[in-house]
């Protein structure tokens, strides 16, 4: 299977096909990729690269693999403040729409309760707090993301394709700090990284 | 796995366990004393407050039990490794049926003595008072002594054979390494879990919902269950916290456990409040006298009632929320066991805002005593549970999975 889909690639890039050498880039350079050829090799690069301090690199593969958030040095995502924050504004506003509608503009006497009454908003408290919640959650995960976005550069490069089959790739953005091309080309080479290439954004 | 890891010294815990039973005794007794030395309301304030007590400790065993059974049912692997803590807890049952042993003999106790006084813990048993009362008419066929008895008696048989029988599947387990145990304890959960719902939703009727005899809140069940699984849950984490603190369980409960136990004592916090909202929130918008009448007293301006109205709802729900909200607290030991021993004396503020304002709103120092009694009483059973066995079901085919449980990100 894996290798009739590699076929495929292979046959839809020929200028491609088993190349190391990198392509002529035109546009401004986006980054290095490398491919590995298995999880662990994977796993023990992207340990090197967060030991070094590396900033913007991210790594590929078709499976998620246990583990890589620690050997990548990920920490807890920052979705979670976006989710809150929102949870906490929708709190808020089932708070002062109630209390604006049923005590301030318009009241009405039901069952002879107070206008203001925090019983009967709770079930709206609880509900826009989700609501916004979960609002927060999506557009803090899009944020995060940098989404929507109309192509990733690694998306131009057809040997990319096959993360989503059986190659393992670590990508490093040419706007890391300490990025410097030919450096990197000869550090993802030490580490076992296969077909070495530039991307262009 | 080596054996100091897993296992307490011989002996061990000794000053906890005797000191725990023989302190908690000597406080039942002096409650009972108190009572027996004053008068008719006293005795009326002696009998609420060991009930207090006796509630708080049936809850810890019962939350437990209820734990284990869910854990067999669902196969559960992550788990594995703490269950026997929850198992210690469970197994402490003899305890609460011992002092409830004890309430029924303290109640006849002060029958007699206070022959035309109102000592009665259930206000419905004094036919002196409420004999021609309409709505005990209409409930007589439900409670009336006899029943009463009977229902008693079948939920103590049948939580000590649930929580015998796991018990000893697991315990036999440790010697003979036999697998067919845990589906013997899986397919006795099956049915035990149904049995369970009953005669806690029951049990929560007919001893707090009881209590006075004129209101009723078909919630009540689920709320004495909800308290149940926090104390229980808080009490079993600090349990684990305490032996990984004195070194023990060392790579069997880790902070991935710990961020497990964490979520389950936040979200049946979150439960308790959601029951607890629920049962008010209909009893308010529907404004029945009957149900009212719960709520009139509790909101009493002026009362320590109305107080323990606001305190509970912050105490028992907002602070903690926000407190266990951030993930890094969860996963923390430390934090996480400050707020099990809060949540820990939150139920029991909770039980004493459910049954003390039964006995008016005189306090005496036979309400100190008489919680804290049977509590102490529960504890020396639990201690000595913990020190009798592993602290880990050695032999339990889901302990592989269970130690290398992970919380990815």
């Amino acid at each position: 299977m894996s290798s009739t889909l590699s076929q495929q690639f292979e046959q839809a890039s020929p200028g491609q096909s088993g190349s190391t050498q990198s392509e002529t880039t035109q546009g401004e350079l986006w980054g290095v990729m490398a491919e590995f050829s298995d999880a662990a090799s994977l796993y023990h690069a992207a340990e090197h690269f967060r030991d070094a301090g590396w900033k913007r690199w991210d790594t590929y593969s078709p499976c998620p693999i246990h583990g890589m958030p620690e050997a990548m040095g990920l920490r807890q995502s920052k979705v979670t403040f976006a989710m809150g924050t929102m949870a906490f504004l929708g709190f808020s506003c089932a708070v002062a729409m109630q209390w604006w509608m049923s005590a301030v503009d318009y009241p009405i006497i039901t069952a002879g309760k107070p206008f203001g009454a925090w019983e009967q908003f709770t079930p709206i408290m609880f509900e826009l707090s989700v609501l916004f919640g979960a609002f927060g959650a999506i557009g803090g995960m899009l944020a995060l993301n940098g989404l929507p976005m109309w192509y990733h550069p690694l998306l131009k490069k057809n040997r990319f394709l096959r993360v989503s089959d059986d190659r393992f790739v670590l990508a490093v953005e040419a706007s890391d700090p300490q990025f410097n091309k030919d450096q990197v080309k000869a550090l993802l080479a030490k580490l076992g990284g296969q077909h070495i290439d530039e991307v262009e954004a | 796995m080596e054996r100091e890891n897993i296992a307490l010294p011989d002996g061990a815990l000794g000053a906890i366990r005797f000191g725990s039973i023989g302190l908690g005794l000597a406080l039942i007794a002096a409650t009972f004393w108190a009572g027996w030395s004053g008068d008719d309301k006293t005795a009326k304030i002696a009998l609420h407050a060991y009930h207090i007590g006796f509630i708080y400790a049936l809850g810890l065993a019962l939350g437990a039990m209820g734990f284990v059974m869910i854990f067999h049912q669902t196969n559960a692997g992550w788990s594995a490794a703490l269950r026997r803590q929850f198992e210690n807890v469970m197994a402490s049952i003899w305890a609460p049926a011992g002092l409830f042993a004890f309430l029924v003999l303290m109640q006849w106790a002060y029958m007699t003595h206070f022959k035309d006084g109102d000592a009665f813990l259930f206000s419905w048993m004094n036919t002196a008072k409420y004999g021609n009362d309409h709505l005990l008419e209409k409930k007589a066929a439900y409670l009336n002594v006899p029943f009463f008895t009977v229902r008693a008696a079948a939920y103590f048989i049948i939580w000590i054979g649930l929580a015998g029988a796991l018990y000893h599947f697991s315990t036999r387990q440790d010697t003979d390494a036999d697998p067919r145990h845990s589906y013997n304890a899986r397919k006795l959960s099956s049915v035990g879990l149904i049995a369970f719902a009953f005669t806690v939703a029951f049990a929560g009727f007919d001893w707090l919902m009881g209590l006075d005899f004129h209101w009723y809140s078909t919630m009540f069940g689920v709320y004495f269950f909800a308290g149940n699984a926090v104390s229980s849950v808080a009490l079993v984490l600090l349990i684990c916290v305490l032996l990984r603190k004195f070194g023990r369980m060392v790579g069997h409960y880790t902070e991935d456990h710990q961020h497990d136990m964490s979520k389950l004592l936040f979200a049946f916090t979150v439960f308790w409040a959601y029951i607890g909202f629920s049962q008010y929130f209909l009893i308010w918008y529907a404004n029945i006298p009957e149900e009212t009448a719960y709520y009139l007293v509790r909101k009493e301006p002026g009362t320590i009632w109305e107080k323990l109205s606001w305190a509970l709802p912050i105490g028992h729900f907002i602070l903690p929320f926000l407190f266990l909200l951030p993930r890094p607290r969860r996963r923390s030991m430390g934090w996480a066991a400050l707020w099990a021993v809060w949540m820990l004396v939150m139920h029991a503020l909770d039980l004493f805002y459910v049954v003390r304002p039964e006995a008016g709103d005189k306090f005496h120092w036979a309400d100190v005593t008489g919680i804290l009694g049977p509590i102490l009483v529960m504890i020396g059973f639990v201690a000595s549970r913990v020190a009798a066995n592993p602290l880990i079901p050695v032999n339990d085919p889901r302990l592989a999975e269970s130690l290398g449980h992970k919380n990815y990100v």
